[in-house]
């Protein structure tokens, strides 16, 4: 789009919004209901160590960086070059440092290092400020099953990991950087990770790019920690952790997701002029629990996180407990989601543990950034909370709860589907149990459209709920924009400002509280690198 | 395109031809009819206890002839209406046919002419709900986007896989290996869970391998590879001469089964036979590599 076309485009929408603003709530027969634009954002909220999450008597104290330096590894280039590669002495340190630390510095320029997959296991590694760890652009350093780096292959185990996390309390910590690089062409082909995952996205395919960081089955007390993350092949971040002692004395002995950023994009534009949008990025989910194997007694807290596809999914393939999600702002993304997997199961002992349960989302902001997502977006792009599945994976999810909750111009505010994907059968009904929701506030600023709610469960047979809403307030929602279904759903006691109906659904109003709603304040979001020559 | 809408429109035009001719004609008698029937063999909208549970919306029908509850379905811009009916069986000694059907109308329409094979018989629905949901006594297999609507296979009784995804089967790792029974062929469903997002609905399979037991087809398959636009080649599973393990392919148009499928390898060049479909093609005998 050329420059004039885009601020053509800024005035059109301006003079849209303008219009609705002035002239709707006024000659409309329905008011609409809360409808107040809040735009703009408070100062980066970037707190300085040791604020965010401090006082919060659910929260374990928050980490430091490691005093027991194993070795101190210098940067000898200025650039990622995939001629000179890191991967050879990093592992050598990580593996023979086990217990202790690896810490990645700068020399002045010399400020990168660039590797291929790296192990690491019960260490930490510590990427210092103003150093980059860059993951290698050669596929072949990847290779598992021979499809890794090659188009049109829905293989998703075609490629290792950048970074496996691996056996007790290995950790990533630090001021600096872990750059992907999805969006660069790969060694010796045109075409980037990226663009490989686009091609299957009409098949609803799955690449098997690198996830950027994962977890070993077994792996116990990962931590992450301050580190900055920037366009993984896929998954940023999927963690199977468990407590070291089995026991989960306090959240966060499981795992401990505090003070990193995600930022994928990272610049509006390639090396090569190609735009790099979050629907660009695709499959590149924030930070996912459960996904290899079971994930227990885990906080997820302070982070920053703009991506393509989720911000956190949680998955329940295997099992996933006692989680605390707490004090993020999520940019763009897909959501703070639940599923789609929901069917595991987990044996221990006499006990057999399933799906998602006690997990608890509070104090957070999921802002649709008024970014552009691309030109073929869909309404899943923006995405609030999503507790997703489907009968060929459904499974137990419950003693769910999310307050204190601000959401801006997303498409879904609030889904609960148990239909994620309707063309696939199956036998393993989604069984969604108490969910609460307190202290929730969708707000509009450029999105004209109105936000969807969505509260389905599967059938007669198989209800959703209880559902409860306790100050609910969407803003610009209307009757038709509520979707329910199948479902046991509580109002109150605070006001929630729309009343679900629908087939099978039973209503129980107890709302007494007329008081505000919860007022919304979004962060300044860390955003893409413009182009040199573009307005800011 | 055109052929799309054919297609979309097939199930509507059919319904619409049965309604005409059950109102000008006494055609009703010789397909049959329908009643509501509370026979309780037909154990419609029971709960999990056994009891009647209304908030089930189910009602139990039994029909003679050929006669189905769910035939008088309609569209209304395009969005399917209608009653959908789990099949019962013969019920008394009348043989007349039975259903379990529900009470209210769903956005789903019976489909006369669909391709499903007996004994399942296709719905044609709109939204994101699948049949099973608006019908508990139901069952269903992939359903298969058509436009804005989805079409599925359906049944009152659930029915068999025919395949297993099976490690045993000794393949590439690129390839997922499957045991079929009889004629069988693996499909995409039955990937099932450990799948993240296996929500295609292709799987590429070559001609079966024999397996030890008789009764039962090995096969190595490839998980859906993109075809690109205007991509004419279709997999074949018995092309003449391709030995078990290979690849069958039938081209419609100028395209080799390597562009479509960058995969495979045709080392062979192509010669001129029948798809499976029945359609002149160009028929290639490749290989995974």
């Amino acid at each position: 789009m050329s420059l004039r076309e885009r601020l053509l485009r800024v005035a059109r929408d301006f003079w849209v919004a303008t219009f609705f603003l002035l002239f709707v709530p006024a000659c409309g027969g329905q008011a609409i209901a809360e409808l107040t634009y809040v735009c703009g954002t408070v100062p980066p909220s970037a707190p300085a160590p040791g604020v965010c999450g401090a006082g919060d008597p659910l929260l374990p104290p928050e980490p430091t960086l490691p005093t027991d330096v194993c070795q101190t590894l210098t940067s000898d280039k200025s650039f990622p070059d995939e001629n000179n590669l890191d991967t050879a002495r990093m592992q050598a340190a990580l593996t023979g440092c086990k217990g202790r630390t690896v810490k990645l510095v700068s020399n002045g320029h010399n400020n990168a290092f660039v590797a291929g997959h790296l192990n690491v296991e019960s260490v930490i590694l510590w990427v210092d400020a103003g150093t980059t760890l860059y993951a290698s652009r050669n596929a072949e350093l990847y290779q598992k099953t021979g499809s890794c780096g090659l188009p049109g292959i829905n293989d998703s185990g075609a490629c290792q990991d950048f970074i496996t996390l691996s056996g007790t309390r290995p950790g990533i910590v630090g001021d600096g950087i872990i750059d992907g690089q999805a969006g660069e062409p790969l060694v010796g082909h045109d075409y980037s990770w990226w663009q490989l995952s686009g091609a299957l996205r009409a098949i609803n395919g799955s690449i098997g790019n690198p996830t950027l960081i994962n977890t070993a089955s077994n792996t116990s007390g990962v931590l992450l920690y301050r580190i900055t993350l920037h366009d993984s092949p896929k998954f940023h971040v999927k963690l199977t952790s468990v407590p070291p002692n089995g026991i989960c004395e306090r959240k966060g002995d499981g795992y401990i997701v505090w003070g990193i950023t995600i930022l994928t994009p990272r610049r509006n534009m390639n090396s090569q002029g190609l735009f790099m949008t979050p629907h660009f990025a695709r499959n590149t989910d924030g930070v996912d629990p459960g996904t290899t194997d079971i994930a227990t007694c885990g906080v997820i807290a302070c982070n920053t996180i703009s991506t393509g596809d989720d911000q956190i999914a949680i998955k329940g393939g295997h099992w996933v407990s006692d989680l605390i999600i707490a004090h993020n702002h999520f940019g763009t993304g897909h959501g703070m989601s639940i599923g789609s997997e929901t069917y595991g199961k987990h044996t221990e002992g006499s006990v057999t543990h399933r799906g998602v349960e006690k997990v608890m989302v509070y104090d957070l902001t999921i802002d649709a950034d008024s970014r552009p997502v691309g030109h073929d977006s869909s309404t899943a792009d923006s995405n609030g909370i999503r507790v997703k599945s489907d009968p060929s994976r459904g499974g137990l999810v419950t003693d769910i709860t999310f307050s204190d909750i601000c959401m801006r111009d997303q498409a879904n505010a609030i889904l609960i589907s148990t239909a994620y994907n309707p063309l696939f059968p199956g036998n393993m009904i989604p069984e969604f149990g108490r969910l609460t929701f307190e202290n929730i506030r969708h707000v509009s600023c450029m999105e004209l459209k109105q936000p969807v709610v969505t509260l389905e469960g599967f059938s007669a047979r198989a209800r959703a709920g209880p559902i409860k809403l306790d100050n609910v307030v969407i803003d610009n929602i209307g009757p038709g924009a509520v979707a329910a279904e199948f479902a046991d759903i509580h109002l109150g006691p605070g006001r929630t400002n729309f009343v679900p109906g629908g087939p099978g659904v039973v209503l129980v109003n107890e709302m007494t509280g007329n008081g505000p709603p919860k007022e919304c304040k979004f962060p300044k979001l860390p955003a893409p690198e413009l182009p040199p020559d573009w307005l800011r | 395109m055109v052929r799309i809408r054919l297609r979309y429109l097939a199930p509507a035009i059919a319904l619409l031809l049965t309604a005409i001719g059950g109102a000008c004609s006494s055609e009703i008698a010789v397909n049959g009819s329908c009643a509501i029937d509370p026979n309780p063999e037909l154990a419609c909208g029971l709960a999990s206890d056994g009891a009647f549970d209304p908030s089930l919306g189910l009602v139990g029908y039994s029909c003679t002839g050929k006669a189905r509850p769910d035939e008088q379905a309609t569209y209304s811009e395009g969005i399917p209406s209608g009653i959908m009916c789990a099949d019962r069986g013969a019920v008394g000694s009348e043989g007349k046919q039975g259903y379990c059907c529900t009470t209210a109308t769903t956005q789903c329409a019976y489909n006369p002419v669909s391709d499903c094979e007996a004994p399942t018989y296709g719905y044609q629905c709109y939204g994101a709900n699948r049949p099973e949901s608006v019908n508990t006594a139901i069952y269903c297999g992939q359903g298969i986007r058509e436009e804005n609507l989805i079409n599925y296979c359906c049944s009152g009784t659930l029915q068999p896989d025919g395949c297993l995804q099976s490690d045993a089967v000794r393949c590439s790792p690129r390839l997922s290996g499957w045991t079929c029974s009889g004629q069988n062929r693996p499909r995409a469903e039955q990937l099932g869970a450990n799948k993240s997002r296996a929500d295609t609905y292709h799987l590429l399979c070559p001609v079966p391998t024999p397996a030890p037991n008789p009764v039962y087809n090995n096969y190595c398959c490839y998980p859906s590879a993109l075809v690109p636009i205007g991509g004419s080649c279709v997999q074949h599973p018995s092309v003449p001469g391709c030995a078990p393990g290979r690849f069958g392919f039938a081209c419609y148009g100028p395209d080799r089964p390597e562009e479509n499928y960058l995969p495979m390898r045709c080392p062979e060049p192509g010669f001129p036979g029948r798809s499976a479909e029945g359609y002149p093609a160009t028929l290639y005998c490749c290989d995974f590599k």
